[in-house]
């Protein structure tokens, strides 16, 4: 009996503790690579029962890109990276993605794993935008030639489709609203109305939180929610007006930093009760300004921040001078720095996933290696 | 309750080989699945552990009597002078040696630490095999976990070049 059953994953151990215990454990990378071990784990591997347990297992982490001219500033840039900022590993960051032939890249939406990027490539005398969907973790990507002409607000899983969806208004008519895109649909996208368009466009970005995408728009939270796909709005601390206040989200709670540039004080205020709509004042961080100064020859001018919550923990990200990234603690404490030129923090956070999508093609038809990725 | 109010109250653990081991209640603890059991009540005198023989049982006690939070007088008094990084440091020392032991009997203290469901010790122990999946060519991982590899040589290539990337 024993001899004709097919070979165990890892021989000495129960299969389901092989998949469940191992196999789950392994970085998305590793998984890829070991589903040419042997038929039985690219089995094991590849079902979809497995692919969003390890997704659930992965952390969601800052997103950083960095750039790396040819020569110097002014120059073409030779490749942008994509590197998820892990603070357990934070002197040995590695890239996920890495894009070649343009000039100027925005990361502007990240989801389950997948990433929405907008890429500038000089054509002629000026610039071509691409707009695509990628999996960092698969090397997927696709197109997304519905969005010329439209600026991106969020993306969310749409659950009662089941359809990943982007929210987008129109570039050159701000006042007419808010328009729905199904990603991997050949339809234009969908117009939806919104009254407060104009604010979400100038808003940072949003964060998917219980459902809704969320805002910070001038005194309030602007709600979208993605089942019904309606606006409302949320109180919001009240901070003020000349400070940088971007929401961000904390453990199983909706956060916000607010930079007071003139104090150089750091506000983190969590939303401890939802549904009653309640903030509190969690941390007031002291920058280590005289220390920044002194030991990285600072001398003011433009400071990059974001605030970012993993495992309970909220840390800083601060990048100045094109030169440093700063992680700063809640105590005002600097616990890490990173001289790495052209390298910025965005609000974005990734939490990496195997899990197919049809509107990827299929690998085959990639060339592998190939541009965008490298 | 009585039980809450013992400082040290006692558990006893059985091994299917007849072994009994007494242990502290918050050492059995570090088992989410005991800790489930005797917070149900359903541990009053013995818990017969199954499948895990007296020899892999004895050595996950010694893992939980080691990394037991210290609580009460003396552990306050040892969190006072020793700090906690030192502490940190000591535990990975006595981890690294805990874990240098054959595969098999890893393998077996994987499937004890899941059904006793330890976090901490199934992050260790499975940890080695993880390591030896991630940093080796697929030929040697074959080969370390003697795992067989019945693919056609071109339908191993044909995954190899799906996910060439994944390769360098």
């Amino acid at each position: 009996m024993a001899m004709a059953e097919a070979a165990s994953l890892l021989p000495g151990l129960p299969d389901e503790i092989a998949t469940w215990e191992i196999l789950v454990r392994l970085p998305p990378k590793s998984i890829l690579r070991c589903r040419a071990v042997c038929p039985a784990w690219h089995r094991a591997t590849t079902a979809r029962g497995f692919l969003l347990a390890h997704h659930a297992r992965q952390p969601a982490l800052p997103l950083l890109y960095s750039k790396d001219y040819n020569c110097s500033v002014g120059d073409d840039i030779k490749s942008i990276d994509i590197i998820p900022y892990d603070h357990r590993a934070a002197d040995k960051l590695h890239s996920v993605a890495r894009l070649d032939g343009a000039s100027h890249i925005s990361l502007e939406a990240c989801c389950d794993g997948l990433l929405v990027l907008r890429t500038y490539s000089k054509r002629g005398e000026g610039y071509a935008l691409t707009t695509f969907i990628c999996n960092p973790g698969t090397r997927q990507y696709a197109p997304l030639h519905q969005l010329d002409g439209f600026g991106l607000l969020g993306m969310y899983p749409h659950s009662p489709s089941g359809e990943y969806r982007l929210l987008v208004v129109q570039k050159t008519k701000k006042s007419d609203g808010c328009y729905v895109y199904t990603i991997g649909s050949s339809q234009p996208p969908r117009h939806i109305g919104c009254p407060d368009d104009k604010e979400l466009m100038t808003s940072p970005e949003s964060v998917f939180f219980r459902g809704s995408l969320h805002w910070h728009t001038d005194t309030m939270i602007t709600v979208f929610d993605t089942t019904n796909e309606s606006f409302r709005q949320m109180h919001s601390p009240m901070v003020s007006a000349d400070d940088h206040a971007e929401l961000f989200e904390m453990s199983d709670m909706l956060g916000m930093f607010c930079f007071n540039e003139k104090e150089n004080i750091v506000d983190i205020w969590v939303m401890q009760d939802y549904e009653g709509e309640v903030w509190a004042l969690q941390h007031r961080v002291k920058l280590p300004i005289a220390e920044i100064m002194e030991q990285f020859e600072y001398s003011g001018g433009w400071f990059d921040l974001v605030a970012a919550s993993w495992d309970g923990d909220v840390l800083l990200l601060i990048q100045f001078q094109d030169n440093w990234l700063l992680q700063v603690d809640m105590d005002g404490k600097l616990i890490v720095n990173i001289h790495h030129r052209f390298m910025y923090p965005t609000l974005l956070r990734l939490k990496q996933s195997l899990l197919s999508h049809i509107f990827f093609p299929p690998l085959e038809d990639y060339v592998v290696n190939a541009s965008p990725f490298i | 309750m009585a039980t809450r109010e013992a400082g040290k109250k006692m558990i006893m653990l059985k091994s299917p080989d007849g072994m009994e081991f007494e242990v502290e209640e918050a050492v059995a603890m570090e088992s989410q699945t005991i800790r489930k059991m005797i917070e149900d009540d359903c541990a009053d005198t013995a818990i017969l552990i199954p499948n895990i023989n007296s020899k892999i049982l004895s050595r996950v006690i010694e893992y939980c009597n080691k990394h037991v939070p210290t609580t009460g007088a003396t552990g306050a008094a040892a969190s006072d002078t020793v700090a906690p990084a030192a502490l940190a440091e000591d535990l990975k020392i006595w981890d690294a040696e805990f874990i240098k032991v054959n595969r098999a009997t890893r393998f077996n203290l994987i499937q004890a630490a899941s059904y006793l469901n330890i976090k901490g010790l199934l992050d260790l122990t499975s940890q080695t095999t993880i390591d030896t999946i991630s940093d080796n060519s697929l030929e040697e991982i074959r080969s370390f976990l003697s795992t067989k590899n019945d693919y056609l040589p071109e339908e191993e290539q044909t995954i190899r070049r799906e996910n060439q990337w994944a390769f360098q």
